[in-house]
């Protein structure tokens, strides 16, 4: 839980810290080999990938104030007011949910007094396979199995790299010098190279140089033919036909070819990232990929790896299970809760509801367009907002001004976060918790 | 609705170790000055202190049982004139929390919304029965008179959603039992002939670092090769890979838990769960146990013969005689009861076989992180059906042909067997025969023929359901201050009317203390109180960290001290409540 080895040098004023083995909350690839000099309340990455990076970064500055209707208060009166829009409020839409485990709890803790929706800024992608996954189901593998066993990776759409920049380098890592070494892979064939088919977009620079140690094939495809290419695959897995697939000839050779290469493959994995497809293209992808697995299934091993799990949205989601029972997009309070996601998910939510509480400690993302009642903010310090909330508590950031926990977005791995400088601001547990009090309910 | 949440995960982190000892305020002397309550006139059932149905007082001071004393002033008094008095109920196999619960969750959402939750100022917004939210379990198990339920399959990648689960679970102690024997770091080592000490030091380092209870081990091997595609494994087999016999990984284990003092023996879900004719495994791992002890989870799933023309018999029989004549082997028997469930294991290679029978018509399987895996299959047991009415008819026939209620366990192996819900119904089916055979006659025809339960006259006791239910089960688990009502045990308390329905009896009783708190009335919730969480820390070589260190940074991908959870992390600072190691 510690922060990691901090080595301490003495360099001007303040003192100059560096801490290793930082965790990243951020992607949800949930990288924790990070190094960060933390002097004063500066914060500056030193490993970290440039996103990574850009949110870690502070200056040395004090932390900005409570806000009221733009008016600088303090927090005990920013809560008050918060409270009160609350309870003079009948619908209502929690959104972002950009946090720690314990700042969710706190939000659902409040939710249930209140009365309100919930639901993530970053649930698209994970609706859009819950389609596929609490629908039908699916095989699935961790971060570390794919690592040590995947010998056929086949990405679905858009280069992972973009919005996973350390993806490929940490699903298939290259194998090490000594073959006996207990080190990723250790059970794929050494003596050949791990293959990686990519259907979709042509990958990156930097993604063609995170798998320069595989063996990559990219099957060239528009957006538009995706779903249509992963289903043809899915159905010769099955035994079907190709031809009827109504794909152009090179593509269905191309397939036909990766379908013979799955059926020899000892662990393939199918990945995608549905954020970045359109919904019903997800759908469609997450179906196809599922479908395949358990056709490969029949006589050899295969898994998907749904990418995804920005901002802990997997750890929100998976609060609201062991809660509520239902996933996001749930409203609860007095009565009980009711899952309907088309018509809790932000968009529509905010169409009916006459307040608004964004929440975003991770990032600092200005609550989503809302003019129907109060806006309450709880975030992220930084946040720039266009129209200014009603109330705006700034919180601090998981990992960053204390501890917390996030998942990864494999669903299983949870992961402790430690603050890197000294906390100045409440965390989102503690502005919830201290609204919740105000509400009266239990503290 | 307000204040309905248990405690929410709150701040982790705070306090680096909060860790106790149970056990430790164990004197019973009587507290000056802390206010009493004293249980009057109950008819006490209390085996593990060699008491039946005795007419007495119970005394209560801060949470805990006290020696008896004279009446004084100031006294609280509960009027027990008639009632059955017993210690809280303790389930230990029963899959409350983590990532396969949560699976089992979404894909039960027929089950989510028949069962929400009563509102009113004790609903926590959850629901369901087969997979019930935290809150829902929480409170569906105090109504039951139970205040400690042990989750059984705690995956070390996944044992910090596990206890996140945990903290949020009302008015229940808890603790994890880890997977171990699918793991590939001890696999390695056994298989590169590391030797005991080795496999002792690791084993105590997981068990510290994901703040477990016991050992347990699901499929041994079976879930590694499962990942290489071998579709069965059996004992004496070697496996993929690392040429390993399950029996070796056994063997191995249930040496280091005894070794390292862990109370509970290897908690054992072993080869071929569900295979018609695995009887013969599970005898010939009863025969593999060197004298070491080992408790046999669900033992119903594996007493399975293949005689007669369905190729589907009952074990029973062999497995109860081979209990008797072992008297270092226990049993929980996972007692399927009719209706719709879930089922939810780390076994993905049995899971994978039963997909196809999953009812309604959908299933999750997951690799897990070179640790171990899950399958989750909802499934609907009919008693129509041939086979899901002989399950049912094997459980029985275990719980009443092995004779020592001391090592039987009543589970249902919630969800798989059934909802943890239906324990009051299996209770009266193990103490009125003639409700047993009313039930009976309404099963498979065939199935009956295949089943002795008919002749079996054996009615459980009150007593014998107070071992069952309380006192054998915190024995095993090495609680000293559970499962009795001796002075120093916890004032964990339950009074039941007495009443010829006992499914009705034990489904609502008149009043459940926890900690010596009244927690439930007349069967409904009427205060939510935090839990506790068992772990067992055993002492490791420190050279396990470094070895450690390098396999998470190179085979995993995770740094080992991420891995590891902090005491402070154990129910939002709280840490642990320590079990006392019995070396």
């Amino acid at each position: 839980m510690s922060a990691g080895a901090a080595s301490g040098q003495s360099d001007g004023a303040a003192r100059r810290t560096v801490q290793r083995d930082v965790l990243c909350p951020f992607c949800g690839l949930g990288c924790d080999d990070l190094e960060v000099e933390v002097q004063g309340r500066a914060v500056r990455a030193l490993r970290a990938c440039a996103e990574a990076a850009r949110l870690l970064a502070r200056a040395d500055e004090p932390p900005p104030p409570c806000r009221v209707e733009g008016r600088p208060v303090p927090f005990e009166a920013a809560v008050a007011a918060a409270a009160g829009h609350l309870s003079a409020s009948r619908a209502i839409a929690f959104a972002g949910l950009g946090a720690d485990m314990e700042g969710l709890g706190g939000l659902y803790d409040l939710a249930m007094a209140a009365g309100a929706s919930l639901d993530h800024a970053a649930s698209g992608g994970l609706f859009a396979n819950l389609d596929r996954l609490a629908r039908k189901g699916w095989i699935a593998a961790t971060l570390a199995e794919v690592a040590n066993r995947c010998d056929l990776m086949v990405v679905l759409g858009p280069d992972p790299t973009a919005a996973f920049p350390r993806f490929f380098e940490r699903a298939l890592p290259a194998p090490s010098a000594v073959a006996s070494d207990a080190a990723a892979p250790m059970f794929v064939d050494r003596t050949r190279r791990r293959r990686v088919a990519v259907l979709g977009g042509t990958l990156s620079a930097a993604g063609r140089r995170a798998l320069a140690p595989h063996d990559v094939a990219e099957i060239a495809l528009d957006g538009a033919t995706l779903p249509a290419a992963a289903s043809a695959l899915a159905l010769a897995l099955k035994g079907g036909t190709l031809g009827q697939a109504g794909l152009p000839g090179e593509i269905a050779a191309a397939l036909s070819e990766l379908a013979g290469l799955l059926a020899q493959s000892r662990y393939a994995v199918f990945t995608w990232d549905a954020a970045r497809l359109a919904p019903a293209d997800a759908a469609l992808v997450a179906e196809a990929a599922a479908e395949a697995v358990a056709a490969a299934s029949r006589t050899t091993r295969a898994a998907v790896f749904p990418l995804g799990g920005r901002d802990n949205v997997v750890g929100a989601h998976q609060l609201a299970l062991w809660r509520f029972g239902w996933p996001l997009r749930t409203q609860v309070g007095p009565g009980g809760a009711r899952h309907a996601p088309d018509l809790y998910a932000t968009r529509a939510a905010l169409a009916d509801a006459d307040l608004l509480l964004h929440a975003s400690a991770l990032r600092p993302d200005a609550p989503p367009a809302f003019a129907r009642g109060p806006v309450i903010a709880l975030g992220h310090a930084q946040t720039v907002f266009p129209r200014e909330p009603d109330v705006f508590i700034p919180v601090g950031t998981p990992g960053v001004d204390h501890a917390g926990h996030v998942f990864r977005m494999d669903q299983v791995v949870c992961l402790p976060l430690a603050g890197l400088r000294p906390a100045a601001l409440a965390s989102l547990a503690e502005a919830a918790r201290a609204i919740r009090a105000a509400l009266g309910g239990t503290p | 609705m307000s204040g309905a949440a248990a405690s929410g995960a709150s701040t982790s982190g705070a306090a680096a170790s909060g860790a106790s000892t149970s056990g430790a305020a164990a004197s019973g002397a009587s507290t000056s000055g802390a206010p009493r309550t004293r249980i009057a006139g109950g008819r006490i059932y209390d085996p593990a202190n060699g008491v039946a149905d005795q007419v007495g007082d119970l005394l209560i001071a801060d949470g805990r049982i006290i020696a008896d004393a004279p009446p004084a002033s100031g006294e609280t008094r509960i009027d027990a004139a008639g009632m059955v008095v017993m210690a809280g109920g303790i389930d230990l196999h029963s899959h409350i929390a983590g990532g396969k619960v949560n699976l089992a969750r979404l894909l039960m959402s027929e089950d989510r919304a028949a069962f929400p939750e009563p509102e009113g100022a004790f609903c926590g917004c959850g629901g369901g029965r087969a997979a019930p939210t935290t809150h829902q379990t929480g409170c569906l198990y105090a109504q039951m008179g139970y205040t400690a339920v042990f989750e059984p399959a705690v995956v070390g990648a996944n044992a910090r959603h596990a206890h996140l689960e945990m903290a949020d679970i009302p008015n229940l102690d808890t603790g994890g039992f880890l997977v171990l024997g699918n793991d590939d770091f001890l696999l390695r080592l056994i298989a590169e002939g590391e030797g005991q000490q080795a496999v002792n030091d690791y084993v105590a380092w997981m068990l510290k670092a994901t703040q477990c209870c016991a050992v347990k081990i699901v499929n041994p091997g079976g879930i590694s090769a499962f990942k290489f595609n071998a579709r069965a494994l059996d004992l004496d087999e070697a496996g993929p890979f690392y040429g390993l016999a399950p029996r070796r990984i056994l063997a191995t284990l249930q040496r280091a838990v005894t070794e390292l003092g862990v109370p509970h023996p290897i908690h054992l879900h072993g080869c071929n769960l569900g295979v018609p004719g695995n009887v013969s495994t599970t005898l010939a791992t009863i025969g593999a146990t060197e004298g070491f002890p080992l408790h046999l989870t669900h033992v119903q799933f594996h007493a399975y013969g293949t005689e007669g023309d369905r190729r589907f018999s009952s074990g029973a029989a062999e497995i109860a005689a081979a209990v008797n004549a072992n008297p270092h082997v226990s049993v929980d028997v996972g007692q399927v009861i009719f209706g719709q469930t879930v089922t939810a294991s780390a076994d993905l290679m049995a899971q994978y076989r039963n997909h196809r029978l999953a009812h309604p018509n959908k299933w999750i399987g997951m690799d897990i992180e070179c640790d171990a895996a899950c399958g989750v299959v909802p499934f609907q047991y009919r008693d129509q059906s041939f086979v899901n009415a002989l399950q049912w008819a094997i459980g029985l026939e275990l719980f009443l042909l092995i004779e020592d209620p001391w090592r039987v366990y009543l589970t249902t192996d919630h969800p798989n067997g059934g909802p943890f819900t239906s324990y009051p119904h299996l209770i009266r089916l193990l103490m009125d025969k003639d409700f047993r055979d009313h039930h009976l006659g309404r099963i498979h025809k065939a199935a009956r023929a295949h089943t002795r339960l008919l002749e079996i006259r054996r009615e459980y006791t009150l007593e014998e359901i107070a071992v069952v239910t309380r006192a054998a089960p915190a024995r095993t688990l090495g609680l000293k201050d559970r499962g009795h009502l001796g002075p120093g045990a916890r004032a964990d308390v339950v009074l039941y009317r007495d009443a010829a329905d006992r499914e009705a009896m034990f489904a609502a009783p008149h009043l459940v203390l926890k900690d010596g708190v009244e927690v439930v009335r007349d069967g409904a919730v009427t205060a939510l109180r935090g839990g506790r969480t068992y772990a067992v820390h055993a002492p490791c070589d420190p050279m396990m960290d470094k070895r450690l260190e390098h396999w998470f940074d190179a085979a995993i991908g995770l740094k080992a001290k991420h891995f590891r959870i902090a005491d402070g992390e154990i129910r939002g600072g709280a840490g642990p409540t320590l079990v006392e190691l019995s070396p």
